[in-house]
């Protein structure tokens, strides 16, 4: 070091400087990578999922899919022809179950070499217009082995074709989305038995579809007409989600326009989403959910689910309770920037606890092309790990004890609360925005859990809540600061 | 170094707060005089303004008419020349602050916005283009969309360069897509995917003057057809291929083409008839296909009857061997065609009358239709 007098100085000031403003990012916790995609591919990824023997399969847009083994860093082509492919299920190495505009279709290579050779329709029995807009998503599969898809409306600034595949009801057809052929803006579900049940309706958008750790199914829908903003729901049979066009398919409802419905009406049969995405700042078009079932091998939020993102370079994470019988909860930014890039399609987990990303900026969605993979570090970055309604504020539980001394300070914790309107209209304003008093706060033992009383909770209102100053007993700060918590039902 | 961000804030800051109050000024002319440019801009799906550029001279009032004819929000942001990228960083960078500022960022990069419009919303501004030439570049700076969304304002008072090496355009709308040439059958261009293009060869696609549920294939000898998924029909053959390239480009409200030489268009309905030759199958049920040499064998039901059908090319002109496969009908089994549809037809079991094929239970296990045209004209 007596050589060296200048590098004792040096760290000296390193250390200082870290020590009052520690610049910390996901980076320090995850690693991401750029898959090298196959040249004259249009790599707009519409869908993505691991083979049993470890190989990535990955659909795109012009009817191509393909298989990636990263070892060899060999893209080997399995099937193609498919119509806008948005969704794959894997069901062995050479079985793939995958949703297209006209079907889902079972795709597989029966004689092994590597190459599709039948296309079966598992169901075809929902209708297309022809509208550009009637893309279909999913599917996913229960632990019964029941499977479910959803279907998007069509768009007001499309057509139809002359001839259409279902039923035509023109009663669904106004509107700026509408559903003039069977179930369009619903969640479908196939059962084992082949019977294709409409199981909830009232979506829009409905760009993915996940379970979480218990099996209860999520579907997130687009800010639009009807949808203030961003919404994730837990879907449940026979429930409707607020957009009203898909009505025409209910059994049972009446032979009229179902936007001529008086929204009061609208808003009662309406089940609200578990999770609102405030539009601009934390998401703009939510995609897949995808719960991490790794078992912690991608870090220290295991059970959780994630939720992709097209027009932020963000993965969002859920932490999500039952309150009153009825799921609801906060969204977080998880994996933000650092080499990440928008058009957050599809998502999924490799056997190694590897989470891969599909990316997409077909047309209308700003976003990216290709594949990207996040593997973690081992190290635990310092975030909100839950954050729970208790009956007279929040319990926010960190992944390391926190800093008594800037945890303990009022300011430190910003909410306000708003709403969103439930109406016609594209979107919609924040309304009655008013900030809300932390009068109480209390740490645990452990440092881990800061308990938090409010001057106000309402029911209906979503708490964005912003963490300033606030680090780890380490000096680590808090990485994602902005949560918001979605407050439908109030803690009895 | 040390300086920068500070003389950033403050021409931020500083400039911010005089432009603001200039804009307001020029927003509320209303004379308009020789010289001064009305342009009518309109947002389209596909994250594009339909005008990617226009030129006005210097000192010349603007009047900027933007519509919103897309089914997502976008304003339109004209920046300082080169700050383009600056600004819709910036806006990104708003945060949660975006929705109320119109995802504007007030900065002096700025010079004149069009605020947030929700679809087929309509709004103007007008404002002074500025005293010196050059290229000012707009977007739209919801977040994410600037970066494909964008135009270019040329204030100058010669031409604009050439469409095609304009580097301040989205690079898409810089080329024009060289026509496939119709003189020939087969496509001319490079295969579209990462692999040749090999014939047989298989699309899922919107096809025009068929069912939303449609397959093209394009076979050898230069000929393709349309066969409805739905319907579970050949419903057309032409001699050439079919052009997916403005469907897979846009948000797919442009369907695929064909381009060609259209010989046969199906006008019997669904051919096939069980027992009398008068009744159409009440329901078909399509399942799927096998692909077999690259051939796809379609696979479906009618009135509980499996079909299977493989469809190549004649080895020369125009016209087409069907291959089915029938195990299951109880009763006769009837082709249905219609004689005035421009083709010979002939079968290796049994003869057409009066354009009818009647074939045995037996003899429909497998039995090939061959449909010729009678010449090769354009329907």
């Amino acid at each position: 070091m007596r050589k060296y007098p200048f590098l004792l100085l040096f760290l000296l000031a390193t250390f200082t400087i870290s020590a009052q403003t520690v610049k910390d990012s996901i980076c320090n916790y995850y690693a991401i990578e750029t898959i090298p995609m196959p040249q004259g591919l249009l790599a707009e990824t519409g869908a993505v999922d691991f083979l049993p023997d470890g190989r990535l399969i990955a659909c795109f847009h012009k009817g191509e899919v393909m298989t990636y083994d990263r070892s060899k860093k060999e893209w080997k082509l399995f099937a193609e022809g498919l119509h806008d492919p948005l969704g794959i299920l894997v069901v062995s190495n050479q079985e793939v179950l995958i949703m297209q505009r006209p079907e889902l279709t079972r795709v597989t290579d029966t004689d092994n070499d590597g190459r599709a050779d039948l296309y079966e329709t598992v169901t075809d029995q929902f209708g297309i217009s022809g509208n550009y807009h009637e893309f279909a998503f999913g599917p996913i599969k229960d632990k019964e082995g029941n499977l479910y898809f959803s279907l998007n409306l069509a768009s007001g600034l499309g057509g139809i074709f002359d001839e259409v595949r279902g039923t035509l009801d023109t009663l669904g057809r106004p509107g700026r989305m509408f559903s003039t052929v069977p179930y369009r803006g619903w969640v479908m579900k196939l059962d084992k038995q082949g019977h294709l049940i409409p199981w909830a309706s009232g979506f829009r958008s409905p760009n993915g579809l996940g379970f979480d750790l218990q099996g209860n199914l999520f579907v997130p829908d687009n800010q639009g007409d009807w949808i203030g903003t961003s919404p994730l729901y837990h879907v449940q049979k026979d429930h409707f989600y607020g957009h009203p066009s898909s009505l025409v398919w209910s059994a049972g409802f009446p032979d009229v326009n179902p936007l001529n419905v008086p929204v009061v009406d609208l808003d009662k049969m309406r089940t609200k989403a578990a999770v609102l995405f405030p539009q601009g700042f934390m998401a703009n078009s939510p995609t897949q959910p995808l719960c991490d079932t790794t078992k912690g091998k991608f870090g220290p939020f295991a059970g959780q689910m994630l939720i992709g993102e097209m027009n932020h370079p963000r993965l969002i994470r859920l932490m999500m309770e039952t309150v009153d019988g009825q799921i609801q909860g906060a969204c977080v930014p998880f994996y933000d920037s650092c080499g990440l890039r928008m058009g957050n399609n599809r998502m999924a987990f490799a056997p190694d606890g590897s989470l891969w990303i599909g990316q997409n900026d077909h047309d209308a969605w700003t976003g990216a092309e290709g594949i990207q993979r996040i593997t973690w570090n081992g190290k635990v970055p310092m975030e909100v790990y839950s954050m729970n309604l208790t009956k007279n504020g929040f319990d926010l539980t960190f992944t390391h004890p926190v800093d008594r001394k800037t945890a303990t300070q009022l300011a430190n914790y910003q909410f306000k609360r708003y709403y969103y309107e439930y109406h016609r209209a594209y979107g919609s304003d924040q309304f009655d925005v008013k900030p809300v008093d932390v009068k109480k706060i209390k740490i645990s033992r452990d440092g881990k859990k800061v308990s938090l009383n409010l001057s106000e909770l309402k029911p209906g209102y979503v708490y964005e809540m912003r963490l300033k100053n606030l680090q780890s007993t380490e000096g680590k700060p808090v990485l994602n600061t902005l949560v918001c918590y979605t407050l439908n039902k109030l803690r009895k | 170094m040390l300086f920068l961000p500070l003389l950033l804030s403050w021409l931020l800051n500083y400039h911010s707060t005089d432009f603001w109050h200039q804009q307001k000024v020029s927003a509320s002319l209303s004379d308009v005089a020789a010289g001064d440019t009305t342009i009518i801009i309109t947002a389209i799906s596909g994250l594009q303004f339909d005008i990617v550029r226009f030129a006005v001279k210097p000192n010349t009032n603007v009047k900027i008419i933007l519509e919103n004819g897309d089914d997502m929000a976008h304003n339109w942001v004209l920046t300082q020349p080169g700050k383009r990228l600056d600004v819709v960083n910036a806006a990104l960078a708003l945060g949660d602050k975006g929705p109320k500022l119109d995802y504007v960022p007030r900065t002096a990069l700025v010079l004149s916005y069009v605020p947030v419009l929700d679809p087929d919303q309509q709004k103007e501004i007008t404002f002074k283009a500025p005293a010196k030439e050059g290229v000012y570049p707009y977007a739209c700076t919801y977040p994410g969309h600037g970066f494909v969304m964008y135009g270019a304002m040329y204030v100058t008072t010669k031409s604009m360069p050439s469409l095609k090496n304009d580097p301040n355009i989205p690079p898409q709308r810089a080329v024009e897509e060289p026509a496939p040439r119709t003189a020939t059958y087969s496509d001319p261009r490079p295969s579209p995917h990462p692999y040749p293009r090999e014939l047989p060869m298989l699309y899922r696609t919107f096809m025009p003057e068929s069912g939303p549920a449609s397959i093209v294939v394009m076979l050898p000898n230069e000929q393709s057809y349309c066969w409805d998924a739905g319907a579970c029909r050949l419903r057309y053959a032409w001699r050439g291929y079919v052009d997916n390239a403005e469907h897979w480009r846009g948000n797919g409200k442009k369907i695929s083409k064909v381009v060609g030489d259209t010989y046969f268009r199906d006008q019997a309905g669904f051919p096939l008839r069980f027992g009398t030759a008068t009744q159409m199958p009440q329901q078909v049920k399509f399942k799927g296909y096998r692909i077999i040499n690259r051939y796809p064998q379609f696979w479906y039901s009618a009135d509980g009857v499996e079909v299977r059908e493989t469809i190549k090319a004649v080895p020369s002109g125009n016209g087409l061997v069907r291959e089915f496969q029938i195990h299951e009908a109880k009763s006769p089994v009837f082709f249905q065609t219609n004689s005035q549809d421009g083709m010979d037809y002939s079968a290796s079991v049994g003869e057409f009358r009066d354009g009818v094929l009647r074939l045995e239970p037996g003899q429909a296990h497998h039995f090939i239709i061959t449909m010729k045209a009678k010449k090769a004209e354009k329907l």
